[in-house]
């Protein structure tokens, strides 16, 4: 019976999507992490009877010719780069981008990585860098004698010294965004790679138009909402469990096939 | 007498075919713009089932084809800027390598030449042709009548294209139907583009999970059938053979 294989299709698809959810769910406190969701697409169909001269009304509901479906397989996984809530640290180094836009990260393999999480820190030769220690692009050095840093909307790094009135300026942050920000290849660590689906970067100062601003002392929470998770996770079980209960059913099925007496 | 068991058969084997659509259907409730489909049977007007002295109205059961529900499925915001659905009638039109197709799933992306594709990279075929984005040009915003625009200027047009007759529409997974008749699909004006929402799929699991129980039991009632009328003529042969 196809019914079995195409209700096996539905179980693995739904497991698939609780593993996304469950990864979402894990995530709910990553700074700058953006969910994901599971897309499914329907597999080949098997074309028993080929549409013939039916006659159709001219509404929603139409006959076909007899097309048996075979199931359904994950189509991709999906993120969604909506914008998390903003939660303030009062950490000078942390950084929160509202609006579009990514940190550039210069990865140890000498390639540009981008990155939402802002929680920066300075290493030990004042260089402005992230949890892992990748330095933020273009490189921002803050003086040894430095004893206040301010990072404007615009993401303007001015440093105060204890010798000089006036503040310095020891670099901008420059953001970069993407045609198609779901496009991005993610790699870990928060940190997601430019490929052919994204497009290239474009570089500009935050706060001109088409860039968020940077707010100093914030950092962006993940866009995790724990109860659509917790929801999607019902639905998700639920639906494994409707396409187990079609296994069931099928087995029922042969069952009483199988019972008959001759 | 096997007239019972042979009609009692071939709505079984209908019957089989019934609990494959709605395995199908149930498969596909989280796919995007999957329309749900419910399996058709007919008398067979074939005059087969049918003894010499038996009623002369006694007939098959065959499978007569699908119903397709093209009605809107909800639509879910998911915020992504080439994520399209269409609210009312009609259809994105694909590129494929084996022609056009058409579908409601409209979670494109943009290929490396700027291309807006589908996931698995067949591009989007607009009111004139391929759409092409600029990638430095920012960011893209499809109105509600399709018009794609970046940077202030039109870039193309997103088509919806509509169909007078809708059967002739034929599924070939990847939640793409291809059109079997000659007649080809109008650009709808009705029907609305909207930017970072997906269509779910409109299969409704409490309809499904109902009808399989039907499908289950209708079946059930036939196996006791075609075993009851097995068990007759069992009998008959048992008594008439019996010397009085």
């Amino acid at each position: 019976m196809q019914a079995l294989r195409t209700a096996a299709t539905g179980m693995s698809a739904q497991q698939l999507n609780v593993e996304v959810i469950s990864n979402n769910i894990a995530n709910m406190n990553t700074v700058g992490f953006k969910r994901q969701r599971a897309e499914f697409q329907d597999l080949l169909y098997q074309t028993v009877e080929l549409a013939g001269a039916q006659s159709s009304d001219q509404g929603t509901v139409v006959p076909t010719g007899v097309q048996i479906g075979g199931g359904v397989k994950a189509g991709s996984t999906y993120r969604i780069t909506t914008q998390g809530i903003v939660t303030p640290t009062d950490n000078r180094y942390d950084l929160a981008i509202e609006g579009r836009g990514f940190f550039q990260v210069l990865t140890p393999s000498g390639e540009t990585a981008y990155t939402r999480a802002g929680n920066l820190s300075v290493n030990d030769q004042g260089q402005l860098v992230t949890d892992d220690g990748y330095q933020i692009q273009p490189a921002i050095t803050i003086p040894q004698d430095a004893v206040d840093v301010s990072i404007s909307k615009a993401g303007q790094v001015q440093v105060v010294k204890a010798d000089a009135a006036a503040p310095e300026v020891a670099g901008t942050i420059e953001l970069a965004t993407f045609v198609n920000e779901a496009g991005l290849e993610a790699v870990g660590d928060n940190l997601f790679m430019e490929s052919g689906a994204s497009g290239p970067a474009t570089t500009g100062t935050p706060g001109s138009v088409g860039f968020g601003q940077i707010l100093q002392g914030y950092v962006e929470a993940s866009n995790v909402d724990a109860v659509s998770e917790i929801t999607a996770l019902i639905v998700a079980q639920r639906a494994y469990e409707m396409n187990s209960k079609v296994i069931s059913t099928a087995d029922e099925m042969l069952q009483a096939a199988n019972q008959v007496k001759a | 007498m096997d007239n019972t068991m042979y009609v009692a058969l071939s709505r079984q084997m209908t019957l089989r075919r019934e609990l494959d659509v709605i395995a199908n259907n149930i498969s596909n409730s989280d796919t995007t713009g999957f329309k749900v489909e419910t399996a058709m049977v007919r008398t067979d007007e074939s005059d087969r089932a049918k003894m010499v002295d038996g009623p002369k109205s006694l007939k098959f059961v065959i499978d007569d084809g699908v119903l397709r529900d093209f009605s809107q499925g909800a639509l879910n915001k998911t915020g992504g800027t080439f994520d399209l659905a269409i609210e009312g009638q009609g259809f994105f039109k694909i590129q494929t390598g084996a022609g056009e197709r058409f579908t409601r799933d409209g979670r494109f992306t943009l290929g490396a030449d700027g291309r807006l594709t589908t996931q698995g990279g067949d591009p989007v075929l607009g009111e004139s042709g391929e759409i092409v984005v600029d990638p430095e040009q920012g960011a893209v915003t499809i109105a509600a009548d399709g018009v794609v625009s970046q940077n202030g200027e039109q870039i193309g047009k997103i088509g919806v294209f509509a169909f007078d007759d809708l059967s002739s529409l034929s599924k070939d997974g990847d939640n793409l139907l291809r059109n079997t008749s000659n007649i080809q699909p109008q650009v709808s004006t009705a029907a609305r583009v909207r930017q970072g929402m997906l269509e779910s799929s409109n299969v409704n699991s409490i309809d499904q999970i109902t009808r399989m129980i039907e499908v289950s039991r209708a079946y059930e009632s036939l196996a006791r059938t075609i075993e009851g009328s097995s068990e007759l003529s069992r009998r008959s042969v048992e008594r008439l053979g019996r010397v009085a």
